[in-house]
């Protein structure tokens, strides 16, 4: 089948008119992995996408698929996989001779052509379908018909462009799944972009947050989204609870005494770095781990503003002193809290994320 | 490139980037037909205008005396007049007759419309000679409306309906109309029936409803339909020269005759690029109307 | 307009409360479409008719005006003339005017707007004017009064209307499918000819359908390319009548109605007509 061939980007640049869609990129994509390219619109995941398969050229750097430098190559040359986000099906052509398209298009004759598409429309679980026209299918069914397209020309790299936006919630769920373990099984090398944290957290071995044309973090998904290196990366990937704090002093090895600077509660965050008595920072805590308690524990007071129930949790909305920003907590339980009840937050140090705010090599 | 950052939300915003599409065709496709349309229509156009006001009377010393002649002599200032009396005429009935019809195909009629529309179109694939030769049958002295009409007793002479304006008219409006209702109801079609719903909700009658909202709803519709009107009333000469009996004299009809009678080609050039200037001109307004309305056709 | 003409009204009956207004509009509906219709019919019943001019009512019924189109040898000859100049001209066109609209289709820039506004120019321009300036230029390059002047003339009346319904259904089409296409494999060729060409098919089918009858009608254009060799139907119909006005003229009217229909009772056979009718 598909070897795993790695995928390299060298200070790959890209510019429109005044705006500069992508700085000097460089990003190794290993065999066989799934990499995710998350962010906001505009942030240039789709131009990088692009660049790989040779619809854009690069104002500067490479692109290199094994060892072969394309960049020069137009797309059709380049033996690549892509599904697109509306996955664009030929409308004029039955499922089978969609599938059959890209063999067709390379020469090969027509009794091979028959077997594998055959084969790979059995992979999908679409075996009946071969002479359905595109009309008649779901959209589930014209997804897997878009992969099967794009794979069984046996391309070195798979792209994928938000391949599941057109999805509703549950078959996108089960969509992703499927996905990530076809590309799993056949091994290939696969690029998805997407603007869902929650797809790049599901269907990724790495994800690649970027952010005005460049790559701020990559990492598994667990890391990116427990260590986020700046706000943006952790409020891209979930809500975040922001508090400014003042360092005061080292605890223990690793564990750092700190100051808030709404409600001057004394808080404990866990650290390995050396920090500065007395400088400033910003702390990221995901919802899902701040306790709530009687008003009497220890922590942080505060007071309870909304409670909202969001199916699988409970979103509470409290008010620490005089800090604008609401902090949010999610629980599974609702408490017995009254409204406008007050109650202390608290947080494991561990849970703590120090946010460097910088930009990730 | 901008760039904001909050506390709040770490948002950035960038003016959205033109992507370059992947385009299947080159600039180079477009040669064969640049090519034919310059030699075969610009090229004749700006000869044709050279023409005018050099062959004939018109020298270099003297240019536009052809140009002047249309214009203040009485007898050719009269056909432009005429020219654009009849057009006008011509899209006013075509407006008043047409919007009705399509009001009804577009709200209306439902599964009828098909039938509607070969109806209207039905007649486009008669020659307009045809169409032209049955208005003849109909209004002749001894034609089909005379002897029905006097048979019935409502008439006691024949009516000399031919070689007079009014058949003219009538034969203009028959051939014209379609292309206004057509022209009507494809923006009428895109009026949103909900927002003439929505009016008669808020207490507005059926009159007033159809004046405030559909009516300026579908302006792009009438203008559409109007220039196309006006501009091919503007060519047509065959009703008239058929029809008409002499009774009514355009521009078009009288370039047809000049050129079967005289040989004076600089003139007749003249009169084609006066003709050919109403139709840019409309068109122009045409454009400046729609765009106006910001609608991309 | 009177309503009392005698082809029977038909009665749609509604289900609901009676509306006066809506059966006045329909009512003018009707009366309208009989008025469309009604010269055509006219025409129709004449060519049958055995008197040598307009009268009613007919004296007899006869078929020797469709005999008369066939003695009379200019009606045949340009009758061929036409068809041939209608097909040839939009086809013509169509190779001419498709590759430029694929461009200009997906082009933003201003000279696309440009181009695509010389494309669809010729519609604009009153045909009498064309053939006159058109007729001077040919003779000055020596083409003079000849098929080939026709179907030159027409091939540029052709242009702009294979251009309009080809620009709607291809811009109606997403760029993406050339897209995919190419990342499968295909070359710009390959592209077109297995994806492209057979998605706007129907809009270049459309505009040649269009163009084809305009050409079988036009009179202004053909006017100054006509001589006694070579010569379409309309000028040597005008030219008859105006010298004879006999029932022959209906016969061949009626005769040319009737291939019209056919080829498009053969295209809806093939293809469908309401695609085609909307733009």
């Amino acid at each position: 089948m598909s070897l795993s061939v790695p995928l390299r980007l060298e200070g790959i640049s890209k510019r429109f008119g005044h705006v500069q869609a992508l700085k000097p990129l460089t990003l190794d994509v290993r065999g066989g992995e799934m990499l995710a390219l998350l962010g906001p619109s505009g942030c240039g995941k789709t131009t990088t996408l692009r660049i790989i398969a040779g619809f854009e050229t690069p104002d500067e750097g490479s692109v290199l698929i094994g060892e072969k430098d394309i960049t020069e190559l137009p797309p059709n040359k380049r033996s690549l996989g892509m599904v697109f986000q509306n996955y664009c099906l030929f409308p004029h052509l039955t499922v089978g001779e969609n599938v059959a398209f890209g063999l067709k298009m390379r020469g090969i004759p027509a009794a091979d052509r028959a077997k594998r598409v055959r084969a790979m429309l059995e992979l999908m679980r679409l075996g009946n379908f071969e002479e359905r026209t595109i009309h008649q299918l779901s959209g589930g069914q014209q997804q897997r018909v878009a992969l099967a397209r794009s794979l069984v020309t046996d391309p070195s790299l798979l792209l994928l462009d938000e391949p599941l936006g057109a999805l509703d919630k549950n078959l996108r769920e089960r969509m992703q799944f499927e996905l990530r373990e076809i590309q799993r099984r056949l091994g290939i090398t696969s690029i998805l972009v997407t603007h869902d944290q929650e797809e790049a957290l599901t269907m990724s071995d790495r994800v690649a947050v970027m952010e005005a044309g460049a790559i701020i973090q990559i990492g598994a998904p667990t890391e990116v989204y427990e260590r986020p290196h700046s706000q943006f990366v952790s409020e891209f990937l979930g809500t975040a609870n922001i508090f400014h704090a003042v360092v005061l002093r080292r605890v223990q090895q690793d564990m750092w005494a700190v100051r808030l600077e709404h409600g001057k509660a004394e808080m404990l965050i866990a650290c390995a770095a050396n920090l500065a008595s007395g400088g400033a920072v910003k702390i990221a805590v995901r919802p899902e781990r701040l306790k709530m308690d009687a008003p009497a524990g220890g922590g942080m007071p505060a007071m309870v503003r909304d409670v909202v129930f969001r199916g699988s949790y409970y979103a509470y909305e409290l008010s620490i002193a005089d800090q604008a920003s609401p902090i949010f907590v999610y629980t599974q339980a609702r408490k017995a809290i009254p409204a406008d009840g007050e109650v202390t937050i608290d947080w494991s140090p561990e849970s703590a994320i120090l946010l460097a705010d910088q930009a990730a090599p | 490139m901008t760039s904001t950052r909050t506390d709040a939300g770490a948002t950035t915003v960038h003016p959205r980037a033109r992507r370059a599409r992947f385009r299947l065709a080159r600039p180079s496709w477009t040669w064969p037909a640049l090519a034919y349309l310059s030699v075969f229509f610009l090229l004749p156009l700006i000869t044709n205008l050279v023409r005018s006001v050099s062959t004939g009377e018109a020298s270099w010393s003297n240019p536009f005396v052809y140009y002047v002649k249309l214009i203040t002599d009485r007898y050719y200032l009269g056909v432009l007049l005429e020219t654009l009396f009849v057009s006008i005429v011509t899209t006013i009935l075509c407006l008043l007759v047409s919007y009705p019809i399509s009001y009804f195909m577009v709200r209306k009629a439902g599964r009828w419309n098909v039938v509607i529309v070969f109806f209207l179109v039905a007649p486009l694939l008669t020659s307009i000679i045809m169409r032209t030769f049955g208005w003849t049958v109909l209004a002749a002295r001894r034609g089909l409306f005379n002897t029905w009409l006097m048979e019935t007793h409502l008439l006691a002479r024949p009516l000399d309906a031919l070689n007079g304006p009014v058949i003219v008219y009538v034969a203009l409006v028959h051939v014209l109309a379609p292309f206004m209702i057509l022209s009507i109801s494809a923006v009428l079609q895109t009026v949103d029936v909900r927002l003439e719903e929505s009016a008669r909700l808020l207490g507005a009658g059926r009159v007033s409803t159809f004046l405030r909202v559909t009516l300026p709803l579908s302006l792009d519709g009438i203008t559409n339909g109007c220039t196309l009107v006006f501009v091919l009333t503007n060519g047509s000469f065959l009703t008239m020269l058929l029809l008409g009996g002499g009774t009514i004299k355009t521009l078009a009809l009288l370039i047809y005759q000049q050129f079967n009678l005289t040989q004076d080609i600089g003139f007749a050039a003249a009169m084609g690029n006066i003709l050919l200037i109403m139709a840019l001109v409309c068109l122009l307004l045409q454009a400046r109307l729609v765009r106006r309305r910001n609608v991309k056709q | 307009m009177s309503n009392t003409t005698q082809h029977g009204r038909r009665r749609i009956r509604k289900a609901r409360r009676i509306d006066w207004g809506g059966a006045a509009l329909l009512l003018y509906v009707i009366a309208f479409l009989v008025f469309l219709v009604m010269p055509i019919i006219a025409v129709v019943a004449v060519s049958f008719s055995s008197a040598s001019f307009i009268v009613f009512p007919m004296p007899g019924l006869s078929l020797r005006w469709y005999g008369r189109i066939i003695a009379y040898r200019p009606f045949i000859d340009s009758l061929i003339v036409s068809i041939e100049i209608a097909v040839c001209s939009a086809t013509l066109g169509a190779f001419l005017g498709v590759p430029a609209v694929l461009w200009v289709a997906r082009s933003p820039s201003r000279i696309a707007s440009v181009v695509a506004n010389l494309l669809l120019a010729p519609i604009a321009v009153p045909a009498i004017v064309l053939g006159f300036a058109l007729l001077y230029l040919l003779s000055d390059l020596m083409l003079g009064i000849s098929f080939l002047s026709l179907l030159i003339a027409h091939t540029v009346i052709a242009i702009p209307y294979v251009a309009r319904t080809t620009f709607a259904v291809y811009r109606a089409q997403s760029p993406d499918l050339e897209e995919a296409a190419a990342v499968l494999g295909a070359s710009r060729w390959q592209t077109l000819r297995h994806v492209t060409v057979p998605l706007i098919r129907p809009g270049i089918f459309a505009g040649g359908l269009f163009a084809v009858l305009i050409s079988l009608d036009n009179l202004p254009l053909s006017f100054f390319f006509g001589n006694s060799d070579v010569n379409t139907l309309p000028v040597v119909m005008l030219s008859y009548m105006q010298n004879q006005f006999d029932p022959s003229i209906a016969a061949i009217s009626t005769v040319q109605m009737l291939i019209a229909l056919v080829t498009l009772a053969v295209v809806q056979a093939l293809y469908g007509v309401d695609r085609l009718i909307t733009t």
